[in-house]
Formats: structure tokens, sequence, C-alpha cells
């Protein structure tokens, strides 16, 4: 490894003050001092504390729920359960009308269907008279038998109509005719399996909700898309979308866990049928057994390539594991369909995609969407056609990766400036790949191999079924700062921040001097949100185009004011300047006040945006794994990742997003796993059971930034937070398959499953 | 009820507790929210105070263990208005993203430079190996740290 490469700014721009700097994130200090106040720091007078009971049982049915000792309970205000709450179900998923997803899920069930299902709520004046009120609920259930395996469901539920799996079913060329005559080609199949994994976000799921005058139901939510959330409360409440009121509040991680609606819903129920500030924050425990999970997958995969490694068609089949909702679990098996067709030319593939329901925790989004799950059937498979072919994997990869500008074969959006080739080669090039990879495993008990993979994500939903829209308003004031008017979601990933460079690249103002606003559906305008990998690619964008546009009005208001010349006027470093006389020399507020005093106009603006195209962020990850093979442990003893940006805004911000992503890859491949009894009890529903990547465990990651501008992209900016997380599960295991001579393809590769695959030799 | 008496950020605190009431939830009762409650078991060390100077998860902690003893938060940690040294280097070098475990993780590093004020790389690994961390991959962390050491080193 060459020690220069931890950072290589391919097209550095000089001219540029703010993007492609190392700005300083706006909240680091509010964050270092904790003045920042997530929701269990935060108090109302009058403040109600909610708890849930979930049930204890995988499915089962509530014979009788007898809540007197509990209505006894000094402090205890009501009980809620089915019975006194809106029968309405609704998809968590779903974030717009018109949007059909399954509906499944209501605020309480008597039929709990999962551990961890929501059967009542206890509402009290403190949190330990809740506490105290839930333990005296008493609940007699009739158990049922429960359905763990995804496999077996399908199988159950064909036979209930009600339960249908959902499937989706995706193509391009002629699979089957490839399959009549496949003389002289090699097919390699595959089956993998990818588990449930628990977000692990630090801050456990929390609500505040409160009514105010004007029957406005306010909900301050650490969520992702507001509007979604807005949407689904007011259809569950029955209560108008301009009086349900949703402020984001501040984030202590998600990672798509707090994507769904779960809790805002209920708080709002409860808020506005007491008339009283309600807030409910959950445990570890409930959070890990009764919200959202990464859904797990069982993938099969069959190439067909020639005998010098060109693929000529593949056949995907994905079974995803739902839980006990659909939620948003068949949105996750399309989005794995659509990225099979844009990583490598493949003439004719085809995908099918099943959507079961189990009787375990819900599955929703999680970093990646799907991809993690996809990537990691298929390049597994990759690895082992090189391994067939003994074709090294790098080569093998060459031959087939898209190259820029290539055509979505399914008739979606152009992959864009795509640089996975470059990514590759580089990549390969600084790690020494070549000289450092085998087909066969070194000897002695701790064997070292090297693995690698490659990953594409999206950049918003625009192709799809989804709307990709965001409006912002942006305002000069009289003292020169600059109001950005967004319905932003600050996740912890440097999204204000993001947007502040742009603004202040495009006005040429301070940037301690522009404000980026979080979302407020009250007052800010809509935004769909931080989903899809979308939000500096789109929303971006719509700040880099009004901020062109606000900057292109205060240039004619000035033009007027001055009774200069539009064109020979100079906006830059906060100063509006005449070209031709540098004595006429006015800072943005002195000017913003004149044309405020003279002209009565407020220089601003408002841009509702819409993504019309969608390209492809693309990665390659490199990985050395050594493993103890008598006691399976395996640690990373070296990391690169090289990620196609096309430009990054703020680099060290971008190094931050893949050092977390590999951290989560890596707990993916080797570690995590919510694990479940034949009964459905979830078997380590807390941090000292389910394993969270520590500082030890974290290998020296260097990354590799490749930057071609995508055309589209504001400064040339695309997606990084999710593929982040991508390629690290693939290139590990295919580096442990390498190392050890050994084809695993369950996940994780716990030291029992890499000891008996070396067993099994 | 138990009295106690107890030093929390340099002042002198006394007050009756539960004898089941854990550490964190008299400081977040206090209002000391930086303190925050990640898992309940000491596993996550989003909670983490100093104990004397050391590092604990003061939800493995009860109330009255600490009477007799000094307690630090990152509320005290700033002097004057001035950032701790931690803290600035957080800053610097990136080290907070959500900001959710960040306080717990000054806090361990405080405990850390406090015992051995030039720490190896592995030293702050192992220093903040029951600090849970789900963005940053603990990288800028442990660099941020590495940059307080060297630039204790060049001073002298």
């Amino acid at each position: 490894m060459k020690p220069s490469a931890e950072i290589v700014k391919i097209a550095d721009k000089p001219d540029l003050k703010y993007v492609g700097k190392n700005v300083t994130r706006i909240d680091a200090k509010e964050k270092v001092t904790a003045a920042i106040k997530y929701l269990d720091d935060f108090e109302m007078k009058g403040m109600l504390h909610v708890k849930l009971l979930l049930s204890p049982h995988a499915n089962a049915i509530v014979k009788s729920i007898d809540s007197k000792e509990t209505e006894a309970v000094p402090g205890v205000i009501k009980v809620y359960t089915w019975c006194n709450t809106p029968e309405i179900k609704y998809n968590s998923a779903v974030f717009y009308p018109g949007q059909n997803d399954l509906e499944d899920e209501k605020l309480f069930t008597d039929h709990p269907k999962y551990v961890g299902d929501r059967i009542a709520a206890v509402v009290a004046d403190s949190e330990e008279a809740a506490e105290e009120g839930l333990n005296r609920l008493k609940v007699l259930y009739e158990e049922l038998i429960p359905v763990i395996d995804p496999s077996e469901a399908v199988k159950k539920e064909c036979e209930t109509p009600s339960g249908k799996p959902l499937e989706i079913h995706l193509s391009c060329g002629q699979f089957e005719e490839i399959e009549c005559g496949t003389d002289g080609l090699i097919i390699v199949e595959d089956e993998v399996s990818t588990q449930k994994i628990h977000h692990a976000a630090l801050e456990p799921h929390s609500c505040v909700a409160y009514v105010e005058p004007g029957e406005i139901v306010t909900i301050l939510s650490p969520c992702q898309l507001i509007f979604g959330v807005r949407y689904i409360v007011s259809k569950v409440l029955n209560h108008p979308l301009s009086k349900v009121r949703i402020i984001k509040a501040p984030m202590g991680g998600t990672f798509g866990g707090k994507q769904e609606v779960i809790l805002e819903p209920i708080c709002a129920f409860i808020a506005k049928d007491l008339g009283r500030p309600v807030k409910l924050v959950l445990n570890r425990k409930e959070t890990i057994i009764s919200t959202r999970t990464r859904a797990a997958t069982k993938g099969k995969v069959r190439t067909i390539a020639t005998g010098d490694g060109r693929f000529v068609g593949r056949e995907v089949d994905v079974l995803t594991d739902a839980g006990a909702y659909m939620t948003g679990s068949h949105r996750v098996t399309t989005a794995m369909g659509k990225k099979l067709f844009r990583l490598y030319r493949i003439p004719s593939q085809t995908f099918h995609g099943t959507t079961v329901r189990t009787n375990t925790t819900p599955s929703g989004a999680c970093r990646g969407y799907g991809s993690p799950q996809i990537h990691t059937i298929t390049e597994i498979n990759v690895d082992h056609l090189a391994k067939r072919l003994k074709m090294d994997p790098v080569e093998l990869r060459l031959k087939n990766l898209v190259a820029p500008f290539d055509d979505d074969p399914t008739g979606g959006p152009s992959l864009g400036n795509a640089r996975i080739i470059e990514c590759v080669n580089r990549g390969a090039e600084a790690f020494n790949w070549k000289e450092r990879f085998s087909f066969t495993p070194k000897k002695g008990r701790y064997k070292r191999g090297v693995g690698m993979a490659c990953s594409t994500h999206s950049n918003g939903y625009a192709g799809s079924i989804y709307p990709d829209f965001t409006a912002m308003y942006m305002r000069i004031a009289e003292d020169g700062s600059v109001l950005v008017n967004a319905g932003l979601h600050e996740l912890g990933t440097g999204t204000l921040t993001v947007i502040a460079q742009i603004v202040a690249e495009v006005l040429d103002v301070d940037i301690n001097k522009v404000l980026v606003s979080e979302g407020d559906t009250l007052y800010t305008p809509y935004d769909v949100g931080c989903v899809a990998s979308r939000v500096t690619y789109v929303c971006g964008s719509c700040a880099k185009e009004l901020a062109e546009a606000v900057l292109d009005k205060f240039k004619r208001l000035s033009s007027i004011v001055l009774e200069i010349p539009y064109d020979d006027l100079q906006l830059a470093n906060g100063i509006v300047a005449s070209v031709s006389n540098p004595a006429i020399k006015l800072s943005y507020g002195t000017l913003i006040a004149r044309i405020g005093t003279i002209l009565q106009e407020e220089v601003g603006g408002y841009l509702s945006y819409r993504s019309v195209t969608n390209p492809g962020s693309y990665a390659a990850h490199f990985v050395e794994v050594e493993v103890d093979t008598l006691t399976g442990l395996t640690a990373i003893t070296d990391y690169l990742a090289v990620h196609d940006v096309g430009r990054a805004i703020n680099p060290r911000m971008v190094e931050g997003q893949i050092y977390g992503g590999v951290q989560m890859g890596i707990g993916m491949a080797l570690f995590e796993e919510l694990a479940y009894d034949s009964r459905g009890i979830p078997q380590n529903a807390s941090l000292s059971r389910y394993h969270v990547v520590n500082a030890p465990e974290m290998p020296q990651v260097k990354v590799m930034l490749i930057e071609e501008d995508e055309p589209t992209g504001p400064f040339g900016a695309k997606s990084v937070g999710e593929i982040a997380a991508v390629p690290v599960t693939p290139a590990i295991v295919n580096a442990v398959n390498w190392a050890i001579g050994v084809s695993i393809n369950v996940l994780p590769l716990t030291p029992s499953r890499i000891i008996s695959a070396l067993g099994a030799l | 009820m138990v009295n106690i008496e107890i030093k929390i950020n340099g002042k002198i605190k006394c007050i009756d507790v539960n004898p089941r009431m854990r550490l964190i939830d008299l400081l977040r009762n206090l209002g000391l929210t930086s303190v925050k409650e990640g898992c309940s078991e000491g596993e996550c060390g989003t909670c983490t105070v100093l104990l004397d100077g050391k590092a604990v998860t003061s939800c493995t902690v009860l109330a009255f263990q600490a009477d007799g003893h000094e307690v630090t938060t990152v509320e005290g940690l700033q002097t004057n208005g001035e950032l701790d040294v931690i803290q600035q280097a957080f800053i610097e070098n990136d080290a907070v993203q959500c900001g959710f475990c960040t306080p717990g993780m000054i806090m361990a590093v405080k405990s850390l430079l406090n015992e051995n004020p030039h720490p190896t790389r592995e030293d702050i690994i192992v220093a903040i190996e029951g600090n849970l961390c789900r963005c940053t991959g603990y990288l800028p962390i442990v660099k941020a740290v590495e940059q307080i050491t060297k630039e204790s080193v060049d001073l002298q």
C-alpha cells in the first residue's frame, strides 16, 4: 500500500471556496458540548409518559386484558388498547397518497404477530408510574404456532389467500433461450443467506407529541421523512394534513431504523385524546424487538459465462423476510432487483423477488435498502465463477463492469458518469492486488487472504414509481446573511453543512452567514425526505439552482438601485462591486437594505425542484483478512475503500461516511445477527448479546475517492452514505473464502461457521 | 432515602436519593443531559462520566455509591467558556456525526488522558472499547486523541 493513497484528488478545482473543502460541520460544537437536546432530554410542563405493552408471544390471540390494577396505580392516567384507538390499517413505509403498499399494521392489536407487537399503552404522569402500571396489566393470551423461517412461510401463506407473498419480476434479454444451449459455457450457482440486523443507532427510538391552539397536532420526531410521518398520522387520526405538524427533532442515529413511521401515530393519538404533551422513549430491548430490522434474505444466483469470463446471462431469485408486517420490505425486494442491472453488462438477466411475512420483528429500511443483501449474494457468486475459471477476480470483473453513460437494460435511467472501472483499476494498483491475491490458501494456523467486491447504489427515486421532488425558500437578510428554509433532515451525516457549502459557493458569501433549516411541516416546503441516497444529489441540486436564481435576482435589483449595468456588476466575497468603477463597493447587507428601502422587495426565491435522472454511485472495496483456523476468529488486517462519488462536496465528511459504512459492513460480515428460536423469541435483544463492532475490531481504512464529476449532480456530486456500507460484506466473505479455501455462503461468518466449513474440507 | 454528599462538576451537593436510584438518573434529573442512556447495562458507554477522574458507566453505578466522591460530566469540561482540548480535537477531526455517543466518548478519553497523557494508539483504542459509535467507525475519534497527544508532546 502506498502511504499517499489516503485521499487522491483527481479533479481538484482551486477556484472553489467551499465545495470540495473540509468545512467543519456546523453542528459539531453543540454536539461536543451536549448543548443539543435529543428528545429524551426534552421536557414540557405537564408532560405525560407512555410505556408500551409488547407481546411476549410471536403469534397469539389476546383473550382478555384486565387493567383495573393498572388504573389504580397513583399517577396512571389512561390505558390504551385496540378497543379505544383507531382500527385504521396502514403501511409504515407509505409516504404519499396513491402508494398502495399492503396495509396490515394498526396502532394496537389483539392478534400479536411477533414478540414485540404492540398490545397496549399505559400513560402516566411519571415514567415510574407508567412502568408500574404496565407491570400490573393482566393479559390472557392464547398462543398460536409461529412461522419463523421465510421458506416455510411461503408454503404456509400460499394456503391462506389473505396472506399471499408479494412478487416482482424484472428482466432484460432472453435468459430462457440461453439456458437451452449452454454448450461451452460455464454455469456457476450459489445460494446465499443474509441475516436480520439491528440498526443499533445509539439513540433508542423516541417521540414527543402535543396539541397546539387551533387543534394542531404537533409531533417532534427524530425521523427521516417529516411529510411521510404527517401523511400516516393524518390518515390514522383522520385529522387534516394542515393540522398535523411534524418537526424534525435532533437525531441520534438512524441508518434507516427511524425511516418508517412507528411511534408517531400512537403519541399523536394519545396527545390529541388527552390534550396534554406526551413522551415515549423506548429502551434498547424495545428498540431491538419492536421497531424495524434489516430484512433477512435467501438468494439463489445462476451465472452463465463464456470460458474467457464474459457474462452471458444471470438468473437471480431472492426471498425477503418482511417480518410480521409488510412495511417497506417489498420495496426493499424491488430495490434489490434494480441494482442487478446497473453494475455489470449482462445481456440477458432475470430477477424474481418474493417478499413474505414471518412471525419476527418487522423489516424495513436499513442503510443501502437491499443493496448490501443483493451485492453480497451476487458478489460471492462472481468470486465463485472466478474460482471455476481460475481467473483473477479483479480481471473477471474488469471484463464485465459497466462503462460511463451505459444504459440501464431494463429501461431505467442512464448510469451517468459511472466510474466503477477506475475504482477497480486504481484500487487494485494501490492495494497491490496482483501480488497479494492467491487462489490457494497459505500454510499455517493463521491464514491471510485478500478479497474484493464491487457495488452500485442510487441517487434518489427518479425512474421509480416514487416522487422525487423538493422545494426550498432562500432569502438574503439585511445584514447579508442567508436563510435557507428547507424540509431537510440532519441525520448526523452532515446534510446541513453540505447544503450550506453549496449555497455559500454559489452566492459567494461567508459560510458562517448561511443558515440552513431542518424540516417543520408547518413552515418548510415539501421534501420527500432523507431516503434513497437522494439528499446531496437532489436537495443539493435544488439548493444550487435556487441560489443561482437568487444571485441573478440580487444582481438585477442591484443594477436598478445602483444604476449600473447588470454586466458591469460583480458579486463576490459578500461584496457587490462595479467592474468598471472600483470606487463602488457595497456589502451584500448594505445593498439588500437599499433594495428593501427603494424597491420594497425581498431578495429571495422559492424553487420546487424535480429530479429527472438517477445516475449510479459506485464503489470497490479491497480487504485483507487473517483467519485463525483453530478458533475460527477473523480479523481485518487491511482495508481500502475506493468510491466514485462524482465529486466530494466535503471530502472529510465523505471519509466519515465511508468509515461508518465499513464498520456496519464488518458487523454484517462477521458478528451481527438478530436470532430467534423456534417459538420466535429473540435470542439477543440487548447490546451485551448483540455485538456491535467496537474500536479494537475496526481496521485502519484507507479511502480513495474517484472524482470525475457527474454532469447532473450539484458541482458533480453523487451519493455516498448508503453505498459505503454495501461492498464491505461480500469483500470480507470473499477474502475469508479465498484465505481458507472454503465457500461459506451463510452470514455472518461466525467462528463456528468457519470451523465447520474447515472441517468439511 | 439516603442522604449523600457529592461533588458534581466542581460543586458540592447534598441530596436525598432513593437507594435504588442509578447515578445516570440522578445526573439527568439535575439537568445534566449530556449523560445519555443507550443500553441500560453498561455496554454502549453513552452514559460514561468520571467518578474521581475515572470513567464509569453511570447506568451501572447507584447514586449512593457516589457519596463522598467527585463526578464530572461534559457540562463540567468547559472552563470560562473555552472548550476542553478533547472537545476541540473532536471538532477539528470530524469525530462527531450524530453526536449521541459523543459526550460519553469524550469522558472516556478524558479518563484516559488523566491517567496517561501520552497514550499510544493501542492505549486509545483500549480506552474507548466500551464506548460504541455507529457512525464514525472510531477512526476520526482515535485520530483526534492522537492529535492531542502529539500536540502535548510538541509543547514539551
